[in-house]
């Protein structure tokens, strides 16, 4: 094996290990534990408003089972429905 | 030992790459931002999918919703002594909840009434009714509406306006835990008889009616007796709600269908222009090769190392900043495609999810095709005579 080759495979090893490194680390620090995956189902079995909350204005991602007042079309049981176009907001209000 | 690394071919496809510096690095880097923007979308679903699967199953049964004209209305609270009547149903709560609209920051907060001396939330949320007083108007509110509070001057406690126009002050006791941030943020937890007070809701009625089904198999059931009894109703159960989170699921992934087709068809344009031919000079390397001895093997093993070396260093590169980027650095950018213009926006805590799967599904959609795109021009020339290819 040359200098090149040598280079390749050590290049190769270290990006390896270093994906390695970072998957580990995200693992023990990113995960969900047990704890606050036990949080989250409490929070979710007391309140029964499972969604999250990534999207707040659009109340049909928030809380699929509540019908809007201001929208009669999604009684439906697949409630679908597209945010922006069927739910009323005020000009001014999307700052 | 056929099958045996050759490294002088090795040593030979590197020095080629090498011969080619700009264009190898050129396409490596296209190679690794592909798998990167891939892998960082499939990242995000998954990480929110695992987040919302976790807590699916805490969700109730069945929920009945009172309909009148088409539109939600509140249901009687009388009408749980019947449901609870139904064999196979386990048990029955009034939820009196609902949206209050802050108009100064032009968001909603969800209300939800808890009751101290309800059974069901006592024993699954001791924290909350531990720190909710109940004597006097107090609330425990989510991050996100603590923080939109705070800008708009309310430190300690917040006015509702209630549907007559007078206020309505309510304490501010706590806020959530922040491991609960994604699902609580612009929640508001406070007793029934203040969500009552501000909705204008009176004690026969409620917002919606929840029922646990002893047995998951007699839920249909259930459900259908229950619609029968009251047919204006409409009755929602734990599965509709898990096909319609599927279908917003669907519709959001179609923005990532959009973005997973663009650069797929990025790629797609660079391997065309790999297989639609050999350059010149290309084609008389293979063919001089030829002319000293090398097999037509030889020539696709080393058309091989070379196109496997630069695919599996762009695969490397492109996975491991996409893990950094969507869990260490939160995804900025990407992950406006779920925030929307929401503005109780959450940090975004994404927990991580080592899935095997996407993994492997970009590795076979990225490293094979680039290999392929690599390996079959260069049979054709290399399956010809070489004076033919050389000429």
């Amino acid at each position: 094996m040359n200098k090149k080759s040598i280079f390749l495979l050590n290049t190769l090893f270290f990006l390896l290990s270093l994906l390695s490194f970072e998957v580990v680390y995200l693992y023990k620090t990113k995960s969900l534990d047990g704890n606050s995956l036990a949080i989250k189902r409490e929070f979710v079995t007391t309140l029964l408003l499972p969604d999250l909350a990534i999207s707040t204005e659009a109340s049909y991602i928030r809380h699929r089972s509540l019908s809007d007042f201001s929208s009669i079309y999604r009684d439906d049981a697949s409630l679908r429905e597209y945010f922006a176009s069927t739910y009323v907001y005020k000009a001014n209000d999307a700052k | 030992m056929q099958n045996k690394i050759n490294f002088y071919i090795v040593e030979y496809a590197i020095n080629s790459l090498l011969r080619q510096k700009y264009k190898t690095i050129f396409i490596s880097i296209v190679f690794s931002m592909l798998v990167f923007l891939l892998s960082s979308l499939f990242f995000i679903t998954n990480s929110i999918k695992y987040e919302l699967k976790q807590t699916l199953e805490a969700l109730p049964d069945i929920t009945v919703q009172k309909i009148k004209g088409g539109r939600h209305y509140d249901i009687d609270v009388s009408t749980i002594d019947e449901i609870l009547d139904i064999h196979g149903v386990s048990g029955a709560v009034a939820r009196v909840w609902g949206y209050y609209y802050f108009e100064n920051a032009g968001v909603n907060f969800s209300l939800v009434g808890i009751d101290e001396y309800e059974e069901q939330y006592k024993k699954s949320f001791v924290d909350v009714a531990a720190n909710l007083d109940f004597t006097k108007p107090s609330m425990i509110v989510g991050e996100g509406v603590k923080i939109v509070m705070d800008k708009n001057y309310y430190k300690d406690y917040f006015n509702f306006i209630k549907p007559d126009g007078t206020l309505k002050r309510v304490d501010i006791a706590a806020t959530f835990k922040a491991q609960s941030e994604l699902e609580s943020n612009d929640v508001i937890v406070m007793s029934k008889e203040n969500v009552r007070e501000i909705f204008d809701i009176s004690a026969q009625k409620a917002t919606d009616i929840v029922v646990r089904v002893a047995n998951f198999n007699e839920v249909a059931t259930v459900a259908s007796k229950i619609k029968l009894l009251y047919p204006d109703t409409r009755v929602i159960t734990k599965d509709d709600l898990k096909i319609s989170y599927q279908n917003i699921f669907d519709y959001k992934s179609g923005i990532f269908l959009a973005l997973f087709s663009v650069s797929l068809f990025t790629f797609f344009i660079i391997i065309y222009d790999r297989v639609s031919g050999l350059s010149s000079e290309q084609k008389r390397e293979i063919g001089i090769l030829k002319a000293v001895g090398w097999r037509v093997d030889d020539v696709l093993k080393e058309k091989f190392y070379e196109g496997f070396i630069v695919s599996i260093f762009s695969y490397l590169v492109g996975i491991t900043l996409s893990f950094a980027f969507v869990y260490i650095f939160k995804a900025p950018l990407l992950q406006n495609i779920f925030l929307g213009y929401s503005q109780l926006k959450t940090s975004f805590n994404l927990p991580f999810v080592f899935d095997m799967q996407t993994l492997a599904l970009i590795f076979f959609l990225s490293v094979p095709i680039y290999i392929a795109a690599i390996i079959i021009p260069s049979w054709r020339s290399a399956t010809l005579e070489a004076d033919e290819v050389i000429r």
